[in-house]
C-alpha cells in the first residue's frame, strides 16, 4: 500500500534503507511542539531548560522516533509498518547531525503475510546512539 | 525511610491493571498534515487525498507516531465517553515522586498497527497500567510504569493501533 512499491522479493537480509541525515534546529522542536501538542518547556524554552540545569533545550524523544519513522516509511512504504518499537537512549541537542540507520534483519511469512524485520537506529555525528529499536513491515 | 519505600512499593503494586482512561478522538486532515511536515516527511500521501488513494488508502493516512499525539489532538471535550474512569493512576504514582524532585524520562515506546490510522477515523482508546516497579541503579531509585492503550474504530469496533508507553522516574 506504500508509495514506494518495495516488494518482499526485492528485500534481502542485510539490506539498508536510504539514510536520512538532519541537523537538529530549535525551529524543528518548536514545530514539533505545535504539531504534537507537547509543550514541555524543556523542548522550546531555553531559559527554563537552563534554569533546570540543562545546557540548552533538547529534543522531544517522540520527535526522534517520528523522524526515524519517516526514514522507515520512506523505505517500506506508508501504511506497511505493523510494529515499531524504540528505546530512548540519549537526549538530542540542537546542532547535532542526526542520521538514521535501518537494516533488514529477517524475512518470514506468517498467517499469509510477508513480513520483514528491521533494526532501527538514530545516532549523532559522533556515532552516539539516541534511539535504538526494531520494526516489522508487511510487504506486497 | 524504609516505611516510605515500602508504601511506594505498595502503591506501585496497587496500580497494576488499573485503567488509565478512556477517550474518543477524531483524526483530522490539518493536524495530520502539520505533524507529517514537522517530521520532515516529503511524501505527497500526507498532503494530497488523490496521492493517498493511488497508494491504496481510503483517505490520507497518519504518520506512524501520530497515535502518541492523539492524546493531545482531536480529543474534544463534549464527545468524551461518560463512562471514562476518573483520574489516572500513572499520575497518582508519579505525583508524590515528582514532589520529591528527580526527573521523568520516556523510556520506551511501541506501536502495534492493526490497520493504518486515517483522516476521518473516529477512534476509541482504552488504557491500563501493565506493569509498575522500582529498581536501584547507581545509587538512584528508578521507578518504571508501563501502560498500554488500545485504539479501536468506533463504527466497526475493529482494533486499529495498540500503543505501549514506558515512563521512568529517576530520583
Amino acid at each position: 500500500m506504500g508509495e514506494k512499491k518495495l516488494s518482499f522479493e526485492d528485500v534481502q537480509v542485510g539490506d539498508e534503507a536510504p539514510v536520512i541525515t538532519h541537523t537538529l534546529t530549535r525551529t524543528d522542536l518548536v514545530k514539533y511542539a505545535g504539531a504534537s501538542g507537547d509543550f514541555n518547556p524543556m523542548h522550546h524554552d531555553e531559559v527554563a531548560a537552563q534554569a533546570a540545569g540543562q545546557p540548552s533545550v533538547f529534543g522531544h524523544g517522540m520527535f526522534s522516533m517520528g523522524l526515524l519513522g519517516t526514514a522507515l516509511t520512506d523505505f517500506v512504504g506508508v501504511g506497511n509498518i505493523t510494529r515499531y518499537k524504540v528505546r530512548f537512549a540519549r537526549q538530542t541537542w540542537p546542532d547535532e547531525v542526526l542520521s538514521s540507520k535501518i537494516v533488514v534483519t529477517g524475512k518470514r511469512e506468517e498467517d499469509g503475510r510477508k513480513l520483514v524485520d528491521l533494526t532501527v537506529t538514530l545516532s549523532n555525528g559522533d556515532g552516539e546512539d539516541k534511539l535504538v529499536g526494531e520494526a516489522t513491515a508487511a510487504l506486497p | 525511610m524504609a516505611d516510605d519505600a515500602a508504601s511506594q512499593e505498595d502503591v506501585l503494586k496497587s496500580i497494576i491493571g488499573q485503567p488509565t482512561g478512556k477517550s474518543k478522538v477524531i483524526v483530522e486532515r490539518a493536524p495530520v498534515e502539520h505533524f507529517a511536515d514537522a517530521l520532515l516527511s516529503t511524501s505527497p500521501i500526507y498532503h494530497n487525498p488523490e496521492a493517498a488513494r493511488q497508494a491504496g488508502f481510503a483517505n490520507i493516512p497518519a504518520p506512524p507516531t501520530w497515535p502518541f499525539a492523539m492524546e493531545f489532538s482531536g480529543k474534544f471535550a463534549e464527545m468524551q465517553p461518560t463512562d471514562a474512569p476518573p483520574g489516572n493512576p500513572l499520575f497518582t504514582a508519579m505525583g508524590p515522586l515528582m514532589a520529591k524532585g528527580g526527573l521523568i524520562l520516556h523510556g520506551e515506546q511501541e506501536f502495534l498497527y492493526h490497520r493504518p490510522v486515517q483522516v476521518g477515523d473516529v477512534l476509541i482508546g482504552e488504557g491500563s497500567i501493565t506493569d509498575a516497579y522500582q529498581k536501584e541503579s547507581k545509587g538512584r531509585t528508578m521507578t518504571f510504569i508501563c501502560s498500554e492503550t488500545n485504539w479501536r474504530d468506533e463504527t466497526t469496533g475493529e482494533p486499529v493501533v495498540t500503543a505501549r508507553f514506558n515512563l521512568i522516574h529517576r530520583s
